[in-house]
């Protein structure tokens, strides 16, 4: 007599399902069945080629990672409602509802863009270590620079992604109040400065995310992006300052801390409908990219003699 | 001449704690040589050092004192990376990617690419049962469905000497069956294989050698054939329950560990 189980079931339909959730799960049909792998013959590539390879692997992992993240749309769509507020500021103004609804949002996308780029970054090679997927990757034929800049180029594209998203709609807002694309341009070109400040905090968050925990690497990462805007006025207060050992000081902080302040104040020029030098423009990429590098080059040494226990 | 795999002398592992600095000593001493393939188990109570060995082996960590070649190479040298396989205890994976995603991702990571990497992902998942579910988030993979899909990634760049740590804990007797079947495969195609196991009668059926790790110490290496001559794990278990106890009054009464128990004329190839 089959009693079957406590739902009534018999044990011929419970066979039958456990054949199907079997084939579900990916049991084996049969057991002992004879499994078979065939040999690989691979010669793979080295130098160049294989380093782009591996970074761009591990940077669409990342970007995957990061865009999986329902926390990343509550983010977004944070963004997006704050940057509607502008238009209630601005109908609040004197005739200046286009500048405060441009500024707003310019604003809203730093801040946004910023905090994406601070909690991601600043766990982005800490949660590898403490989940213990480093394991795996570290035991593949990668260099370890070649993890940590893929990991920076990975949060580098999704940054990208969102603040040219959330840029897209504020030119979208602005131009249905001025009933013309005028002001797309001047945006756009705020943008790219506002990414390359992006670029500046990711790099700051990913060094000190090898080895400190998120909430050590965002105290540094936030307190360095705070200094970076003040930058202009410390280089100033050592100038008032009689003593020369404080002015060197000054400089020396001045120099070491990114440039936030000068980015800020050319990306109002440019908002405002002002024209910046060509020559400025490359010395400013110059500068992010070598900025960046010697970020990852450091964190990528603090990555090499780290042993993961 | 030799066709040691992994060659092992002197290795000393201390590890020290954060705050007060205190040195605690992980591995003392470890003499070990594998030969091609060659199937050795490493055996040991918690806490014996059998996961730091794998670790300094493939280069995780660095060793204290003492020299490390696998495959000739020291631990952790790329072009020796190329031809391991790693399935760590307890694997942890990124739970936002599908099987086939996982998989393809390591691919790259071995430079493989176009039809060649689809087919052996594909060969894979079929080795491993995991076809059905490859476009499947992994956070809603069952740990028997976890493991199965390491193991498939440790052999995505067909290796010639795999590390298993532990590949059965936690499983069923289904997903252990398969893992077995999957290693002595392994074996029969003459891959080097490495593992860590409590489980004994995989152990016995998997491997030539066995070596017994206690405190850090090599109290015992033996070949199957010589310590199971009537085929059963029981005699395995008594074995190693036997080192352990003999270890454990040695260590009651000197204070240390004596890896006297070495059979040295057991070390070498398989049989």
């Amino acid at each position: 007599m089959d009693l079957g189980d406590a739902t009534g079931r018999t044990s011929r339909v419970m066979v039958q399902e456990n054949e199907k959730l079997g084939n579900a799960v990916g049991i084996p049909k049969e057991p002992g069945h004879d499994k078979q792998l065939s040999d690989l013959v691979h010669k793979p590539q080295v130098g160049f080629t294989r380093s782009l390879g591996t970074l761009i692997a591990i940077a669409l992992n990342t970007f995957r990672e990061t865009v999986r993240d329902r926390v990343l749309y509550a983010i977004v769509v944070f963004a997006l409602v704050a940057t509607l507020a502008g238009l209630v500021f601005g109908s609040l103004s004197v005739d200046q509802d286009v500048r405060v609804l441009e500024d707003l949002g310019l604003f809203t996308i730093t801040i946004f863009g910023g905090i994406i780029s601070v909690f991601v970054g600043t766990n982005l090679v800490f949660k590898e270590i403490d989940r213990k997927t480093i394991f795996l990757i570290v035991t593949k034929p990668i260099n370890r620079w070649e993890f940590i800049a893929g990991k920076f180029l990975g949060l580098a594209l999704c940054v990208f992604v969102t603040t040219y998203s959330m840029g897209l709609f504020l030119i979208g807002i602005t131009s249905l109040q001025m009933g013309s694309l005028g002001h797309a341009m001047p945006i756009l070109l705020a943008l790219s400065f506002i990414y390359a400040e992006m670029l500046l905090v990711i790099g700051l968050a990913t060094f000190f995310s090898t080895f400190a925990t998120p909430l050590m690497s965002m105290v540094f990462t936030i307190s360095l992006w705070i200094c970076g805007h003040l930058s202009n006025s410390l280089l100033s207060l050592g100038k008032l300052s009689t003593q020369a050992s404080v002015q060197v000081i000054t400089q020396a902080i001045y120099y070491t801390i990114p440039d936030l302040a000068s980015l800020t104040l050319l990306r109002s020029q440019l908002v405002d409908g002002g024209a910046v030098p060509p020559n400025l423009l490359g010395a400013i990429v110059v500068y992010i990219v070598a900025y960046c590098i010697l970020l990852i080059a450091g964190a990528s040494l603090i990555a090499e003699r780290k042993e993961f226990n | 001449m030799t066709d040691a795999v992994i060659q092992v002398e002197g290795l000393v592992k201390d590890h020290v704690s954060h705050f007060l600095r205190k040195r605690f000593r992980a591995l003392d001493g470890l003499d070990l040589t594998v030969q091609k393939g060659e199937a050795f188990g490493l055996l040991g109570p918690n806490g014996a050092g059998k996961t730091t060995t794998q670790k300094l082996l493939l280069g995780l960590t660095r060793p204290t004192a003492g020299t490390i070649k696998v495959l000739g190479k020291p631990a952790g040298d790329k072009s020796a990376l190329e031809r391991i396989g790693f399935l760590p205890e307890n694997p942890y994976f990124y739970a936002y990617l599908t099987a086939q995603e996982f998989l393809d991702f390591f691919a790259q990571l071995f430079d493989l690419n176009g039809k060649q990497k689809s087919d052996r992902i594909k060969e894979l998942l079929e080795l491993v049962s995991l076809t059905e579910a490859k476009d499947r988030p992994i956070r809603k993979f069952s740990k028997g469905m976890m493991q199965r899909l390491g193991v498939a990634q440790a052999l995505i760049n067909d290796p010639d000497l795999v590390f298993f740590d532990e590949p059965n804990s936690g499983l069923d007797p289904i997903g252990r069956r398969d893992i077995r079947q999957i290693m002595l495969l392994l074996k029969q195609k003459g891959k080097t294989i490495f593992f860590n196991s409590h489980m004994l009668p995989d152990v016995k059926d998997i491997c030539d050698r066995v070596g017994i790790l206690h405190r850090g110490k090599m109290i015992g290496q033996n070949r199957i054939s010589d310590i199971c001559k009537s085929g059963t794990y029981q005699e395995l278990e008594d074995y190693f329950m036997n080192m352990i106890n003999s270890a454990e009054a040695d260590y009651r009464k000197t204070g240390s560990v004596t890896p006297y128990h070495i059979e040295r004329e057991a070390q070498g190839g398989p049989r």
